[in-house]
């Protein structure tokens, strides 16, 4: 490459050039499938790498995301269905809900010190309760068939009638997460040096349970936000699909395919697994109902006994791209 | 007033034959994360895969579902070494990993059942399923009542396995400190694919006892396994008599606000007691600290 923009490293321009292509790509005759697709791949890349804020950079394995997801979903789904408000204004309500609900879920947990399998069970156990709450509370919530979004199409309602709106804004959310977590370079060593021991790290200085609570914040608001582009995307919550535990393991899944130590692993394991899993599904899915998922958790075993630093983490280890970036 | 005190009766018995259930499974949990130190998120699905076995064998075989019991322990059994012996004793290491791979085989048994078995409800029913004893007035199932006397005996049976015979020993010394029990010549991963064995075994008692009562689905172990972990939890990881103490507290407990509330809150509230001990009692009643 000959042209360089001053002060820009190649890996900076490759990936300048990438995200240009993609915001350029709905200008392009795209079929509507492939765009869809696309925007699937794009939320569950943003879901992922928040996830991986906590379950990988910070090595505290969540199984609560699903509920994350759905607090955001439902949150921007019930506003908007009773007292009429938009989801714009629900996205930061679900930002600064699911921050809370992270510090309230997050602070005993690491207060009371539940480090791995126990810290699991608790994030696991809390999904549960939140499922358990949505399928109860039927006036409210639909109870487990769900509750469908009335469409009016309205963009001061986050409501399109075509997917390039949602795309564009899909996108925009996913940079600034990837931008959001490669800035925050300090946080990130200090949670790799959590990971490897937490008692090393609080005997360097560094304030152990604050910054793994910042990361379950962060990590929580993120996904909430994701939430709510899910409604409003779908225009269809329920509590197992949106808030269960099913998209818990698929986040998990689709970080660790990727790589949980790295800004990008998230991504590149949903552009994988996302299309895979969507191909399956329209190809498989009404003969052979489950069998993506079939496929999935096998590649997740052999993943974890073969590559347990994903698929762009050995890349990343070998040319260690992300330092560039 | 007679009849609620006689309707309340009833559920508190039926929460105690029903925990009684609930204790096989929770021994099998608490026995694999008491030696080998995993929490076996998979273990809801041995659960369900045992359930199966005993469907298939009553509706192919006409096979009793409480005949079936040793053949469905055995498969189980299989089953559960052969997952210790080439995914968890690769894994010994790193917690995350076996949390992962756990996760991973319960959705592989999840979706494996959907695939071959579709995701409808089944049941099995033996012709003696719909009838009831009567005790001072409280009616009781005959199936409820079967599967708790074979849950104690085999509570029992285990409880003189692990503490008298040289293989429970064996196991009893991985559980108290790995490495010295190899200095004595013991073969702790040879434990290891035992004790998962016994475990899921364990699983597939309690699934041939819970079949005649439950139904049988591919996603009927997210309904018990949680249950299990709020029990063995409750009464104390590595704690024997904890784990029936706390099965049985579960089992009335549930029954009560399931009859008075509903059965969604019954979960929820057994779920913050699991995140209350997790939180401020992590050793659970009986554990040690």
């Amino acid at each position: 490459m000959k042209f360089r923009i001053r002060g820009m490293s190649r890996a900076q321009m490759l990936f300048l050039i990438i995200v240009t292509m993609l915001y350029l790509l709905p200008l392009f005759k795209v079929p509507i499938l492939v765009l869809h697709i696309m925007i699937y791949t794009l939320l569950l890349a943003y879901a992922a790498t928040s996830w991986n804020l906590l379950g990988g950079f910070a090595g505290q394995l969540s199984l609560a995301h699903g509920a994350f997801l759905g607090i955001g979903a439902y949150l921007a789904a019930l506003l908007f269905m009773n007292s009429n408000i938009s989801p714009w204004i629900t996205l930061p309500l679900a930002i600064i809900a699911g921050a809370g609900v992270a510090m309230v879920i997050g602070y005993p947990c690491f207060r009371f010190g539940l480090r791995g399998a126990y810290f699991a069970i608790a994030s696991l156990v809390f999904n549960l309760i939140l499922v358990e709450i949505l399928i109860a509370w039927r006036e409210v919530t639909g109870g487990s068939l769900g509750l469908s979004i009335r469409r009016i199409n309205d963009p001061l309602y986050f409501q399109f009638a075509t997917k390039e709106p949602y795309y564009w804004i899909m996108l925009t959310m996913w940079i600034i997460a990837i931008l959001l977590i490669k800035k925050a370079k300090k946080l990130r060593y200090y949670l790799a040096a959590i990971r490897e021991s937490e008692e090393a790290a609080a005997a360097l200085g560094i304030p152990v349970r604050r910054y793994k609570l910042v990361a379950a914040i962060i990590s929580g608001a993120l996904t909430a936000s994701a939430g709510v582009f899910y409604a409003q995307y779908f225009m269809y919550v329920n509590p197992e699909g949106t808030a269960g535990v099913e998209m818990s393991v698929e986040l998990l899944l689709i970080a660790l395919f990727g790589g949980k130590f790295t800004i990008l692993g998230p991504t590149i394991g949903a552009a994988i697994i996302v299309p895979l899993s969507e191909y399956l599904r329209y190809t498989l899915g009404g003969v052979y109902a489950g069998l993506h998922r079939v496929i999935f958790s096998i590649i997740l075993i052999v993943l974890v006994l073969f590559l347990p630093q994903g698929i762009w983490g050995k890349i990343d280890e070998k040319w260690s791209l992300e330092v560039k970036l | 007033m007679l009849m609620i005190s006689t309707l309340m009766f009833e559920n508190l018995i039926n929460g105690i034959l029903l925990g009684g259930i609930y204790i096989i499974m929770s021994l099998g949990l608490n026995l694999i994360f008491g030696v080998i130190k995993i929490v076996n998120f998979a273990h809801g699905e041995f659960l369900m895969l045992g359930m199966y076995v005993t469907y298939w064998m009553f509706t192919l075989l006409r096979f009793d579902p409480y005949l079936s019991i040793p053949i469905v322990a055995c498969i189980l059994g299989l089953l559960g070494m052969f997952v210790q012996r080439f995914i968890f004793n690769k894994l010994l290491v790193d917690e995350t990993s076996q949390v992962v791979a756990a996760i991973g085989l319960m959705t592989f048994f999840q979706n494996i059942a959907t695939l071959l078995w579709g995701s409808d409800f089944k049941s099995v029913r033996p012709s003696y399923a719909g009838t009831s004893v009567e005790v001072f007035t409280l009616r009781i199932s005959i199936t409820r009542l079967i599967s708790f006397i074979i849950a104690v005996i085999t509570a029992i049976i285990l409880y003189f396995f692990l503490n008298r015979t040289e293989i429970g020993m064996r196991i009893r010394a991985v559980a108290q400190d790995r490495e010295l029990a190899e200095l004595m010549g013991i073969n702790s991963r040879r434990v290891y694919i035992m004790t998962f064995g016994i475990g899921a075994a364990l699983c597939g008692i309690a699934a041939a006892l819970m079949s005649p009562i439950y139904y049988v689905f591919p996603v009927v172990g997210f309904v018990f396994a949680p249950l299990c972990f709020v029990i063995v939890v409750l009464g104390g990881l590595g704690s024997f008599i904890g784990t029936v103490v706390g099965g049985f507290i579960l089992g009335i407990l549930e029954a009560f606000i399931g009859f008075l509330i509903n059965v969604e809150l019954a979960r929820a509230i057994a779920f913050i007691i699991l995140l209350a001990i997790l939180f401020w009692r992590p050793t659970g009643l009986f554990g040690e600290r």
